[in-house]
């Protein structure tokens, strides 16, 4: 039902009859490559600050920011079924998850590793 | 939902069951998006597969933000920044691909196809070069790392007059070139990946292989150099500009 | 014959043709796209993992009949008992996960059942499905090269230190641990290639008529299985990539010599292996809920909790890793943190059980050979699962950590469930497979052995383990000698309970009797196909109804099965897909 919705849907568009599918129009093409290069200049700009601890923010933001406008237009899923959308975000998440939990206890026990090499710089004690 | 789609095709003049349709689908839409789906699922797989190194970049910057500052230094973010512009032209050309093979547009097919190729080229020999020059130098991963003083990147010393190679390795330099080659090994030899799929399409649309609803290779691939595309994304920053 | 609608006419002279005989040659089955005969071959080739890796459990549990160390001078194939024995845990584990238990359900059963339950006609990605059969193929053929070089002593899970590069182990254990890195690297990318195939057939070929609430509890459990096998198992693709590359030139990552961090291998390693045991179990539950309401005669009790509770242990499986590492120097607070989410997993679990036991209740139960399996599983299940909670509790796991009681615990759930479920499905689905009926007294006697043998095995390990028996020693004190005696005992007789199924399932295929459409009165799509199934899958569109409304079906011989009543046909509509 829906697909078939979707099919007509496109019609109103340019392509030709039966095409499945959204055809995107150049122009959309080109304004998301001029968004994206506009985002890299920032992001070479932003690392010229140095802002401490919030510099990887910065970073992983903006290139988060690319990364939707590359999914979202390039990789159309704008137009696109929402399970699809659903398996980039799942594993997006998944991925941050996964990132976060390892991270958050490897910092946890970093004391324990310092400590052993202390010890085994110590002199040893008689 | 596939019955209203079959009965949407026959209103136009094009064939009920066309020579491409596998014999377990029922219509053109469900090949397609099976397809597709099959390709998301992959790029799914993808991401978490990248999750690993990215993790481990988490976990090593978290725990030795000096010596990351340092080291990124050894990186050259204007030739990172060349890349970073090359791939998204390339996804540019990814993205028109689609859009040709959709409007029957062989000769534009052909060309954009050509063209995502030639700038993964480009990417590649640049990063030929950073290799090489990492390698010459001796800025390579685990107990390997060996700098001469010499060899210290201008801006690093520049900005820390007294820092030397030994201190580097002291601190642990070697992790961080382990966490970069992988990186971008890595990633590297998906852009290869993604070439080589790239003259196997380009061989597919010299035969006239696509149309408007037997693309589905097409659409496939560009998916598959997005996201090559969007890991790069994040590792520009990451590696060349913050480090 | 499909669906009963007419008679078969008694054509004597000409064999029928079906996915088996349709074409004859060896090269056709080499490069076949039918999932049939891939679930075939995968079927034969898990099989001959079980044996091997049983073959290696046997040997183990013969070292372990004798506690105190073996004379130094006895070698066994060039090494000491020891060393030896260390060698046959390690690839008892590594074969029976990596190559028997994460394939053996999908890939076998699940490839052959799931087009059919949905009334397609195939995957919906059938050359992905070749190709995944034949990275199964490597992988096997990549640990038989390990086998040859000198075998593994590091424990299936391969951790660093030891493992990677250490500098006192020969020539021979580092070729094979690349090997070994490799095979596994691949086996992983044949289990996502499944597990996609599968979503997307669940997906796309859904016939119209039929919801995802319409399927099967079987294919529930294989789209969670799936979910966890596309997600999970890259994480320990790119892990084991770089442990191959750490191995090979000491990039630093793994190996604290270097500068890496061991501990964050393990956390890699659990983030795909704790939901891969989900991998394992998830398509056995699967396999349990067709068991239980075909062999009760009654509509599966509490479906969408049964459904829905395979997605739970999916999702939850995913955040619980961490209790594999409670002693492994992860910090308190995270091991805190995994031992409470650790409990969430006994909820979905227990809901399933619960389920099939109120299945059962006031059931007209049939104990057919698959019904036993059914039966062991739900008790088996129960003390595996039950003891899983003493383990996941932090205090009692610093003390039962690395002893036979966790050995007892997982073997309860992967063999006393999986194994079982799997054997339970082979008996389910082999007249459907092959199109011959087993030997019923022996395919029970058998399963009676598999189920004494197991508990006389495993039984005896959660005592020793309580008190002090750890796992991996070749070794132990005099105090352990009973123990581990009646364990080894317990290990012959399971292993011929299988040699026994191996026996009259080969013999039944030569002169085994014909199988009826339905011999069990089952009512889910694959059942009203012929036996063995045309090239095809259905010859006559499939009947849509509910996959346990069994009053559907009424026995009318035990040569012609279970038939469809005729006022069934007549009321439903016939699936217009698939022809």
């Amino acid at each position: 039902m829906t697909e078939a919705a979707h099919a007509h849907h496109d019609h109103h568009h340019e392509g030709l009859p039966g095409t499945i599918g959204h055809v995107t129009p150049l122009k959309t093409l080109f304004k998301v490559l001029t968004a994206l290069l506009v985002l890299t200049v920032i992001t070479v700009a932003v690392a010229q600050f140095d802002f401490g601890r919030l510099n990887v923010v910065g970073a992983v933001g903006i290139a988060c920011v690319k990364a939707s406008i590359v999914s979202l237009w390039f990789m159309h899923l704008r137009y696109d079924k929402r399970f699809n959308f659903f398996i980039l975000v799942g594993s997006f998440a998944l991925v941050a998850w996964m990132i976060g939990y390892i991270l958050f206890d490897t910092v946890l026990y970093q004391h324990n590793i310092q400590e052993y090499k202390r010890d085994q710089q110590a002199p040893a004690k008689p | 939902m596939s019955t209203g789609v079959a009965d949407h095709e026959t209103k136009h003049d094009l064939p009920a069951r066309p020579p491409e349709l596998a014999m377990h689908f029922d219509n053109m839409h469900q090949q397609f998006h099976s397809g597709k789906l099959g390709m998301w699922l992959f790029l799914g797989q993808e991401l978490l597969f990248f999750c690993g190194l990215f993790t481990a970049y988490a976990v090593y910057r978290g725990n030795h933000q000096e010596m990351f500052h340092y080291v990124h230094y050894f990186l050259d973010w204007k030739l990172g920044a060349v890349n970073t512009v090359v791939l998204l032209v390339s996804s540019l050309t990814a993205a028109w691909s689609v859009r040709a093979a959709m409007l029957e547009q062989r000769k534009v097919l052909i060309f954009t196809l050509l063209a995502t190729f030639i700038c993964a080229g480009i990417f590649m020999v640049v990063k030929y070069f950073e290799y090489t020059h990492k390698l010459h130098i001796g800025a390579v991963w685990g107990g390997g790392f060996n700098v001469a003083d010499a060899d210290l990147p201008a801006e690093l010393v520049a900005k820390y007059p007294d820092m030397t190679g030994a201190k580097l390795k002291e601190m642990g330099a070697g992790s961080f070139f382990a966490i970069y080659f992988c990186m971008t090994g890595l990633h590297g030899l998906h852009v290869l990946v993604g070439m080589g799929l790239y003259i196997w399409l380009l061989v597919r649309a010299l035969k006239g292989d696509f149309n408007r609803r037997w693309y589905g290779a097409v659409d496939n691939v560009a998916l598959y150099w997005h996201i090559v595309d969007i890991i790069w994304i994040f590792l520009f920053p990451m590696l060349y500009l913050i480090g | 014959m499909a669906g009963g609608v007419v008679e078969k006419p008694a054509a004597h002279d000409k064999p029928r043709k079906h996915y088996l005989n349709h074409v004859k040659t060896f090269g056709s089955w080499l490069v076949t796209l039918d999932h049939k005969r891939i679930a075939m071959m995968y079927l034969c080739a898990v099989s001959f993992a079980l044996l091997l890796g049983g073959v290696f459990a046997l040997a183990l549990r013969t070292v372990l009949w004798n506690g105190t160390p073996a004379d130094p001078e006895t070698s066994i194939l060039g090494a000491t008992m020891e060393q030896f024995y260390n060698k046959m845990f390690t690839l008892h584990g590594a074969v029976m996960v990596f190559l028997f238990i994460i394939p053996g359900i999908p890939a076998a059963l699940g490839n052959f059942i799931l087009p059919m339950q949905l009334g397609a006609k195939d995957l919906a990605l059938p050359r992905i499905n070749l190709l995944s059969w034949y990275l199964y193929v490597m992988g096997l053929v990549l640990f038989v090269c390990v086998l040859v070089l000198g075998g593994l002593d590091t424990g299936w899970t391969l951790y660093p230190p030891y493992s990677m590069g250490g500098g006192s182990q020969s020539q021979h254990v580092w070729h094979s641990l690349v090997l070994a890195y490799m095979a596994v690297f691949i086996l992983g990318f044949s289990s996502i290639l499944t597990g996609l195939n599968f979503i997307v057939t669940m997906h796309k070929l859904r016939p119209p008529g039929m919801g995802m609430y319409d399927m099967p509890l079987f294919l529930w459990a294989l789209y969670a299985t799936s979910l966890i096998q596309v997600l999970a198992t890259p994480v320990v693709g790119i892990t084991l990539g770089l442990s191959l590359i750490e191995h090979m030139f000491h990039v630093g990552i793994f190996l604290p010599q270097y500068g890496g961090d061991p501990v964050m291998y393990q956390h890699f390693f659990w983030f795909y292996s704790h939901p891969a045991v989900y991998i394992m179990i998830l398509p056995a539950m699967g396999v349990q809920s067709e068991i239980m309401g075909t062999f009760s005669r009654k509509h599966i009790f509490g479906y969408k909790a049964i459904a829905w509770s395979s997605i739970a242990i999916a999702a939850i499986g995913f955040i619980v890793w961490g209790h594999h590492m409670f002693v492994s120097g992860q910090s308190p607070t995270a091991g805190i943190i995994f031992s409470f989410l650790t409990y969430l997993v006994a909820i979905p679990s227990a809901i399933k059980v619960f389920n099939w036991v109120a299945t059962m209740y006031k059931g007209s139960i049939d104990l057919k050979t698959p019904m036993i399996y059914g039966l062991n599983f739900i008790y088996l299940f129960g003390i595996g699962g039950l003891t899983g909670l003493f383990l996941a509790s932090i205090s009692n796991n610093v003390h039962l950590h690395d002893t036979y009681f966790v050995i007892a615990h997982f073997h309860m759930v992967m063999v006393g469930s999986t194994v079982n479920a799997f054997l339970g499905g082979v008996h389910l689905w082999w007249p459907k497979m092959t199109g011959r009926m087993y030997n019923e007294t022996l395919g029970r006697i058998g399963a009676i052995l598999v189920f004494v043998g197991f508990n006389l095995a495993f039984m005896p390990q959660f005592v020793s383990g309580t008190r002090g028996m750890p796992r991996r020693y070749a070794n132990y004190l005099e105090e352990f000698t009973t123990f581990h005696q009646a364990s080894t005992v317990g290990a012959y007789i399971l292993g011929a309970g299988i040699g026994l199924q191996v026996l009259y399932l080969l013999y039944s295929l030569f002169k085994g009797k014909k199988a009826p459409d339905n011999p069990w009165g089952a009512a889910s799509l694959e059942w009203q196909s012929e036996s063995p199934p045309d090239f095809h899958n259905f010859t006559k569109p499939p009947i849509m109804m509910g996959a346990y409304d069994y009053e559907n079906w009424e026995y009318e011989s035990e040569e012609a099965g279970w038939k469809l009543k005729p006022e069934v046909i007549e009321t439903r509509k016939t699936l217009s897909k698939v022809h």
